[in-house]
């Protein structure tokens, strides 16, 4: 049987197909001379020789800020209009098998008995296509957190890309299927040969058993090697932001005294007025135990609580540490 | 949209009482008629208040869910948003969102003696089930007070320590601090767990609430031991920094407890398993 294949010269079709129906095409692109994705039009655009974005794209379901309501002020009292949101169909192309496990994650918290409709109606109207990975660097450890590029959890279409640098396409779900029917013309058959998939090496010293018992037991909390470990961490929160899993927000108002919006920004528990108490109590006052419980939220948290990983394995937080903190080092300390 | 759960309802001021310094309490009535006459909520439970233009805060519901029709909050004056709310006059306009978390379990504690001990501003959330036992006052044993603040000053809700003081269905204890007290103070002087203990009120058949700064809490909670209280008889509510209420932004977590969603309410014996991140 045939395999459906998107050639790389119908790459730029298929964008112009989604934009021309009202959506938008976000996949890696050069920003500030990274890769990053963003909305793009035109294949050219379009980057292919990348390890994983710099950022995640959570931020497509989870924006960076949102506006949840409008207010205004005024002598007989105050106006407030929550608002509604109604993505446009929003592709995600180049994802990572690894983050887009991620999604089930973020749905798990947005979804807990109160469902953040900002959160859903976005994760619905977004469609993963993921392309597996035939390369990765030394900080990708998508293996040792039991995950692979041959990992399809997350993705709507999987592509593999062949020799000729076009992608065979698998639909993986209904909403992966039902694009490319809504596409048809970008997609053709064929059959090629796909090029080898790159599995990067398990850290064998790590083991996630160990580390779910370790964290378990809560004579290990006040352990001192949390301090000797991340005492270098300067919470500045870059490991949140990029991480695809990190969900924490605040609630603030913007705007003039007569006038303004409430929003959920991220925010990151790294930062040291995240818990801080009005009465100057903070339970996590020491960085220390700001990252054990970064920590604890991937390793404890999400998959006890949550049914779902808390880490993909992507490497981000690692890559963009700028004192080299490395979240693994961590989990063969606590592998042990 | 059809359900934002980040957008607040209306409330108008409908009385402000001064209980402190710089500690105030807001009698609130929901602008919409319907919600009105349909809002209920179970003692413990906790909301979001909103000064708009500066944000929300999070403080229990300090009324008692027997008083219909409006709810009261309490609170002191510390920060960007509840100094906001300060400059609040009788007639604006805030916002609420709740009732969110679990409650005390009053319904378990039928025919038991309550002892209620709060330390300063703690006292709201231990109002909110004092009033509420009060109000079916047949159901319940004995009730004991204990109350301190640093001083006689920082008493909350001085006129309802009066009307305690006047009935004979209860027993109030009311201290302050050594230093704290004035000339006419007829109080005890001394710290909450010093005091609780010296009233030495019966563990048997008796359920314990208390609620103050967690030095305090941790102290009545070695006294309450002491005293013969099991953990599983004692309760306390917990108060961290809470943005949205419901279990999303990620900063109430006591470990893997979200205080939001499984809390404010906890047994000692729950306390003490919890991991030590307070």
């Amino acid at each position: 049987m045939a395999d459906r294949i998107l050639k790389k010269e119908d790459l730029g079709r298929l964008i112009a197909s989604v934009n021309a129906k009202g959506g938008q095409f976000i996949a890696p692109a050069l920003d500030a001379r990274q890769v990053v994705f963003k909305p793009v039009t035109k294949a050219e655009e379009v980057v292919t020789d990348y390890i994983v974005a710099r950022n995640s794209y959570k931020e497509l379901v989870f924006p960076q800020t949102e506006v949840v309501a409008d207010f205004t002020i005024g002598k007989h009292g105050v106006d407030l209009k929550g608002r509604d949101v109604a993505p446009q169909e929003t592709i995600v192309f180049g994802a990572r098998p690894c983050e887009a496990v991620s999604l089930s994650s973020l749905r798990a918290i947005f979804t807990w008995d109160y469902i953040d409709e900002f959160y859903t109606k976005r994760e619905d109207a977004l469609v993963v296509i993921t392309v597996a990975c035939t390369k990765a660097d030394d900080v990708c450890f998508c293996t040792t957190v039991e995950l692979s590029p041959e990992t399809k959890t997350g993705s709507d279409i999987y592509l593999k890309e062949t020799e000729s640098g076009d992608y065979i396409v698998e639909a993986v779900t209904d909403k992966g299927r039902a694009f490319i029917e809504k596409h048809a013309s970008a997609f053709s058959e064929g059959s090629a040969k796909a090029k080898a998939l790159f599995i990067p090496e398990k850290i064998g010293t790590i083991d996630l058993k160990k580390i779910s018992a370790r964290l378990k037991d809560k004579s290990h909390y006040d352990d001192q090697v949390w301090g000797r470990l991340t005492r270098k961490c300067i919470g500045c929160g870059a490991c949140t932001f990029v991480c695809p899993t990190c969900h924490c927000f605040d609630i603030t108002d913007e705007g003039t005294a007569f006038a303004g919006e409430r929003r959920k920004n991220w925010d990151a528990c790294q930062f040291d007025t995240f818990t801080l108490h009005a009465s100057g109590h903070n339970p996590r006052h020491y960085q220390y135990q700001r990252w054990r419980n970064r920590f604890m939220c991937k390793f404890n948290y999400y998959p006890e609580k949550f049914a779902s990983k808390g880490c993909v394995g992507c490497g981000r937080c690692i890559r963009v540490c700028p004192v080299r903190l490395d979240i693994t080092e961590v989990m063969e300390e606590f592998s042990k | 949209m059809s359900n934002n759960i980040y957008l607040p309802h209306l409330v108008t001021i409908e009385d402000i009482y001064e209980e402190a310094p710089d500690v105030r309490s807001f009698r609130l009535v929901f602008k919409d008629k319907a919600l009105r006459e349909s809002f209920d909520f179970k003692t413990g439970q906790f909301g979001l208040y909103s000064a708009f233009g500066l944000g929300e805060s999070t403080f229990c519901i300090a009324s008692a869910p027997t008083r219909k029709g409006y709810i009261q909050c309490t609170f002191r004056r510390s920060g960007r948003v509840t100094g906001g709310l300060s400059e609040l006059s009788i007639g604006d306009t805030m916002g609420f969102r709740g009732p969110y978390g679990n409650f005390f379990p009053v319904d378990e504690w039928k025919g038991k003696n309550l002892v209620f001990i709060a330390g300063g501003i703690g006292l709201p959330p231990v109002r909110s089930v004092i009033w509420n036992c009060l109000d079916r006052r047949e159901e319940f044993g004995d009730i004991t007070v204990v109350y301190g603040a640093r001083t006689v000053a920082d008493l909350v809700y001085k006129n309802e320590l009066q009307h305690w003081e006047d009935r004979n269905d209860v027993r109030l204890i009311q201290a302050v601090d050594p230093g704290g007290q004035t000339e006419d103070w007829k109080g005890k002087v001394g710290f909450v767990p010093t005091v609780l203990e010296e009233a030495a009120p019966k563990a048997e058949n008796t359920v314990a609430v208390t609620c103050g700064p967690p030095i305090m809490i941790k102290f009545v909670l070695k006294a309450l031991e002491k005293l013969g209280f099991s953990d599983d008889n004692v309760y306390t509510t917990l108060e961290n920094k809470m943005k949205c209420g419901v279990g999303k932004c990620g900063r109430c977590n006591v470990g893997d407890i979200y205080v939001c969603k499984e809390g404010p309410v906890y047994t000692a014996a729950e306390v003490k398993r919890m991991y030590n991140d307070f």
